[in-house]
């Protein structure tokens, strides 16, 4: 219509759409009608822009008429699912945050002054490593320091062990575990959460289980079963190929496939062994004979016109 | 060397149950009196390398000596899966079909050569034609001494043909004994 009014319409040609943000109604309308007339004399204006910018793109000849490629879309679309959650930071990370401290694989040894690795074989400060530990005035006698320091590792660990559990649950309670984890984290005791944990669905299960099992030597076949649990589902094709001789004695399995294929394909196809139209031609055939009541064309045809000598009685 | 499973096997039939229709149960159960033993034994199909080949079962039994790397063919080799997994009749399996064909077709002297080499079959070289021929169908061409020179697929039904300008094809070509000479190397 006008062309000033096109810069007023935002159009977005990549999904044909047009929108006019300063549209106001001139006065309340009164009725439905108006204003069903009202929108669309405003929706048919609208149409007439996006119409004419869509002119005005170069077009290619196709079958159907001329073909214009449209540019892409600038509308933004809202998200279909929600961001994923953020795991909460485990107890390590915060305190990571606080003290920025940098961890070096490698630490000088102060007994040995070498170069050694922090943990694994030949670390530094290995426990089995100490001949000798001073007594210090703190000590009880009778105290056996090596076993102390056994003790303590032995403490260290449990209380790890339990600061992993603890991540995890809160993890858990947040929603921000993959389902095989998530799977270990609803096994824990877990007290006072009102929340309830997400259910795990049947396949999920058999999935996680089947990746357990994957960690085995022998893929998880031999692993105890619980009462009801099925087996695991074969993963990827199988072929069980017949025996290439049929073994003395057994049933030849191979056989009976050919019998049972061929017995298919013969059922199939077992309309067609009457040929219609060759049947019918017969039978009219037949008919047709029988209706003139000759049998042979070979035989002599009887003359009806021809008299018998006996035919004349008068004499 | 191994039997064909069932899905390889229904090909395998269909393919030539257009040729021969139910004489498939003769070709299936022909008895075989090739091995030493008494009794007749079977024709079998079997897959090596991606070639099917009809092998009589006592031949089978003493093919199993040899290894599968060294065994280059049993038998007679029928046809061939392609490497997108369709089967396709070779020239190969000729004296099974022409012994047992529903569909035959009889060609001119004059167009045997064309024919020999790759050509179609046009209707101004045919010879004699069975009836009943529906297009679609498998059909074997023997030369007009009853020699067997090769197979196709009929274009046009039996009446059609007659209808037809002497320039219509009639029977697409598929295999002819000229492969011998051509495809040496394929085969």
């Amino acid at each position: 219509m006008d062309t000033d009014m096109d810069q007023i319409y935002q159009t977005d040609v990549g999904n044909l759409l047009a929108f006019n943000p300063n549209h106001r109604f001139p006065s309340t309308p009164s009725s439905r009608e108006e204003l069903v007339k009202e929108c669309v004399t405003e929706g048919t204006k609208l149409v007439q822009a996006i119409a004419d910018t869509l002119f005005n793109f170069p077009s290619t000849e196709s079958v159907d008429g001329p073909l214009v490629q449209l540019p892409p879309p600038t509308t933004k679309l809202p998200r279909e699912k929600h961001l994923p959650r953020p795991k909460p930071p485990t107890k390590w990370e915060e305190f990571a945050l606080k003290k920025e401290a940098k961890k070096d694989k490698i630490v000088s040894d102060e007994t040995t002054d070498k170069f050694k690795r922090r943990h694994g074989y030949d670390r530094v400060n290995d426990d089995n490593d100490i001949p000798v530990i001073e007594a210090k005035a703190s000590d009880e006698p009778g105290e056996d320091p090596f076993a102390k320091r056994l003790d303590d590792k032995k403490k260290r660990v449990g209380k790890q062990e339990k600061n992993r559990l603890q991540n995890l649950k809160t993890a858990a309670k947040a929603g921000a575990l993959p389902s095989h984890v998530q799977l270990a984290a609803t096994a824990l005791p877990i007290s006072g959460t009102k929340t309830q944990p997400q259910k795990i669905g049947k396949d999920a299960l058999g999935d996680v289980a089947g990746l357990a099992a994957t960690s085995t030597a022998s893929g998880g076949k031999f692993d105890k079963k619980l009462p009801g649990e099925k087996p695991p589902k074969k993963q990827g094709k199988h072929h069980k190929y017949l025996p290439v001789v049929p073994r003395y004695g057994w049933v030849d399995e191979e056989k009976e496939q050919t019998n049972k294929v061929l017995g298919k394909l013969l059922s199939k196809h077992s309309h067609e062994i009457l040929n219609v139209g060759k049947a019918i031609n017969m039978y009219n055939d037949k008919k047709e004979k029988k209706k003139s009541g000759r049998s042979d064309k070979l035989k002599p045809k009887k003359d009806i016109t021809k008299k018998k000598p006996y035919a004349n009685k008068a004499n | 060397m191994r039997p064909l499973d069932e899905n390889e096997t229904t090909v395998v039939f269909e393919k030539i149950f257009k040729f021969v229709g139910n004489n498939l149960k003769n070709i299936v159960e022909n008895p075989s009196h090739e091995g030493p033993e008494p009794e007749p034994g079977r024709y079998c199909f079997r897959l090596q390398k991606s070639r099917v080949y009809y092998v009589s079962e006592s031949l089978v039994k003493r093919a199993t000596n040899i290894s599968r790397k060294s065994l280059v063919s049993l038998g007679t080799c029928i046809g061939k899966y392609t490497h997108a997994g369709s089967f396709h009749l070779t020239i190969m399996s000729l004296n099974l079909l022409a012994a047992n064909a529903k569909h035959k077709v009889w060609l001119k002297p004059t167009s045997e050569m064309s024919f020999l080499y790759g050509n179609h079959v046009l209707k101004g070289g045919l010879g004699r034609i069975t009836d009943s021929i529906v297009p679609g169908d498998g059909v074997v061409v023997f030369s007009m001494s009853d020699v067997p020179l090769g197979f196709g697929i009929a274009a046009k039904s039996t009446q059609d043909c007659r209808k037809l300008d002497p320039n219509g094809i009639v029977v697409l070509h598929q295999a002819d004994i000229g492969e011998y000479l051509r495809d040496e190397d394929e085969l």
